[in-house]
């Protein structure tokens, strides 16, 4: 067991007779982690359960090498911004974050410090010292988040931490994320924005009905998916040239025009074999410009795994 | 940057929690009607002084204008003539005079009701027909002693009762249970601080405001029914032992927070419906009066009432065959007293303790 990893050995949470989660067995390097997955399908469960706010009905989980149900240890190295809206009533975001910066045990002058520059992390210093209660929804999911990074934590736990966010207040937290990422450090996110996981992820999750349905890299996780040929976008000259061409191979199962004529999509159940084929065919003269792949991305894997119609 | 050694202590963050706590408890729109009920006997004492003072410069001017010898006035008896009366009182400072008619055959009669005061408390002498029938009294006869017993009958009562029960009702289950409806109780549990300092510190937090607003206020009502009286007489009452039972009853009132307030945290740590808990103890210490013998030890009220210093009179509105049950236990001394009470707090505190280990956020639920 790596005491640098997130690991959850065969992790089970019921709740009565619904199931939380079910025989989650994971261990995340530091890096940015996407935990994706619809509705319903454990990802907060599993956020929670790593936070101790729950416990496994079965199996262990290890954050850092220490277990959740260690606050003392556990908290220092975690900050969680959970999915809930909800503040201690009254408080402005300074003292919202600075009240809960001395229960880690700061001093009244260290939790100032710590909130100034969590505040200005998010971005929040001109709003700080109004009332939560009247801030916008962006500017609470800022706080929110503020709160959860304001004790330098190595394990950053984010659920849903992009709803709400404007444009560029999230191009600017996707940053910060990285930049933590950058460090060392953990950052475990939840959320629905696929995107914007592909842009930031280093690993991702994906789950369904409480079941951990792939993790990994993406390509890793994209090239085990053998029922949905890889698709594999070419940028050429002469694309209806190309496109008789490369459907001479084998493996090759279908081949679309690209709409402004000037490439072709190729979907091949061999995708290593193809590239390797790829290499002999672009020293024909196809004029070809650029090759990507064009659903390595997790809006693709999560559609082949779980369904189109279950995504939000 | 690391957390100050001085502070990383369990103390320190105790007294965290006890700061962020502390505002809730004092300021929140909840503890409003709390300061109400606490601060209820007080406006009611205080208001008894002014018109007790009101009443006593009244007589007192009145005993100037029309002056009557005490001893005199005391020794008008039924059936004494109104000559007589007017003989040796002289003429009331007021008196009012009507007809009636009674008796078979109607006859006419005559009621005179004469007023006299001697100062300190006013006297009405009721005639028939020249000859006097009865005599009430009112004004400001009460003395501070009475006043104690009224005092000593209203703690028991209301204040312990009712007003201390629901108060704590009101802001200890509200600790817990008030922060998983507004879901944010997850702040704390996502802080390093074990949670049973967070039930300690809540708990602290709870204690401190009641203690603070229900200690404040009995002394209050002493000071309220003190102003009804001569310097001399709160003087005399103090330097005997005024003071020694102020502390006393300030003490019950801490106490009763103390006792209360740990059962309601529970209670709203516990329980998705804190106030059916409230409701069974409030109707077994209500009906602690009637259960018989050493079972009434098994409540909190029956401490606290032993440790009050003034015994209030029976209750005479209990029917007189209730009354025979109502014969209170063989009473505590004051250590035993609050080494119960002590005892009490601390065995549910330790309880809430080792529960909130195992409390989980599942705030849909609640």
């Amino acid at each position: 067991m790596n005491p640098g990893f997130i690991t959850f050995d065969n992790v089970s949470r019921f709740y009565g007779e619904v199931l939380g989660v079910n025989r989650v067995t994971l261990s995340i390097p530091p890096g940015i982690t996407s935990l994706v997955g619809p509705n319903g399908s454990g990802k907060t469960t599993l956020l929670n359960l790593m936070a101790g706010l729950i416990r496994p009905t079965e199996g262990s989980i290890r954050v850092l090498g220490i277990e959740p149900r260690n606050p003392r240890e556990l908290f220092r190295l975690v900050g969680y911004s959970t999915q809930f809206d909800s503040y201690p009533r009254g408080t402005t975001g300074r003292q919202f974050i600075q009240s809960f910066l001395r229960l880690f045990g700061y001093s009244s002058s260290q939790a100032s410090k710590l909130t100034a520059e969590a505040l200005d992390l998010v971005h929040l210093t001109d709003a700080a010292d109004r009332k939560v209660a009247g801030y916008s929804k962006g500017m609470r999911q800022r706080i929110k988040l503020a709160q959860a990074i304001a004790h330098n934590p190595q394990v950053l736990v984010l659920d849903e931490p992009l709803n709400g966010l404007d444009p560029l207040v999230r191009a600017e937290t996707l940053n910060l994320f990285r930049k933590f990422s950058s460090e060392g450090r953990h950052v475990f996110v939840s959320t629905h924005i696929l995107h914007e996981v592909d842009m930031i992820s280093d690993q991702f999750i994906l789950m369904s009905n409480g079941y951990v349905v792939a993790e990994g890299q993406i390509q890793d996780v994209r090239s085990e998916i053998r029922d949905h040929p890889m698709q594999v976008t070419i940028r050429c000259k002469r694309p209806n040239a190309l496109a008789s061409r490369v459907f001479e191979l084998d493996h090759v199962v279908e081949v679309r025009l690209h709409p402004d004529g000037k490439g072709v999509l190729v979907l091949t159940r061999a995708a290593d074999l193809f590239y390797r084929k790829l290499n002999h065919i672009a020293m024909e003269d196809f004029g070809i410009e650029s090759i990507a792949p064009a659903d390595d991305t997790v809006k693709s894997v999560y559609e082949y795994l779980i369904g189109e119609e279950s995504q939000r | 940057m690391t957390p100050e050694t001085t502070m990383a202590g369990l103390s320190g963050q105790l007294f965290a929690v006890v700061r962020i706590e502390i505002a809730k408890t004092f300021f929140s729109r909840r503890s409003l009607w709390i300061y109400l009920l606490a601060l209820l006997p007080a406006a009611l004492f205080f208001m008894n002084s002014i018109y007790a003072k009101r009443e006593h410069a009244r007589l007192a001017k009145i005993a100037i204008e029309h002056p009557v010898e005490k001893e005199a006035l005391r020794s008008i008896r039924n059936g004494a003539r109104l000559e007589d009366v007017v003989g040796l009182l002289g003429e009331p400072y007021r008196k009012t005079t009507y007809g009636f008619w009674s008796g078979q055959p109607p006859q006419r009669h005559e009621r005179l009701v004469y007023f006299y005061t001697d100062g300190q408390v006013d006297v009405t002498l009721y005639f028939i027909d020249g000859v006097m029938r009865r005599t009430g009294q009112s004004g400001a006869s009460q003395t501070l002693n009475q006043l104690l017993l009224v005092f000593a009958n209203v703690f028991e009562l209301y204040f312990l009762r009712l007003a201390i029960f629901f108060g704590c009702a009101g802001i200890f289950t509200n600790l817990f249970r008030g922060e998983m409806l507004d879901k944010s109780l997850h702040f704390y549990l996502l802080s390093p601080v074990p949670r049973p300092v967070i039930v300690a510190g809540k708990y602290v937090a709870g204690l401190l405001a009641t203690a603070v607003i229900f200690s404040v206020s009995t002394a209050l009502q002493f000071y309220a029914m003190f102003r009804g009286f001569d310097g001399e007489v709160v003087h005399e009452y103090l330097q005997s032992n005024g003071w020694s039972q102020i502390a006393a009853y300030m003490g019950v009132s801490m106490l009763a927070c103390a006792a209360y307030g740990s059962i309601f945290l529970a209670a709203g740590l516990v329980a998705k419906n804190p106030t059916t808990i409230a409701a069974l103890l409030l109707l077994w210490e209500s009906v602690n009066a009637f259960i018989p013998g050493n079972l009434k030890m098994a409540s909190i009220v029956f401490y606290l009432q032993s440790l009050c210093p003034i015994e209030p009179p029976p209750d005479m509105t209990i029917p007189p065959m209730l009354r025979s049950l109502v014969a209170p236990a063989e009473s505590v001394d004051a250590f035993t007293g609050i080494a119960a009470l002590a005892v009490i707090s601390l065995l549910v505190l330790i309880a809430s303790g080792i529960y909130s280990r195992k409390l989980e956020i599942n705030y849909s639920a609640d």
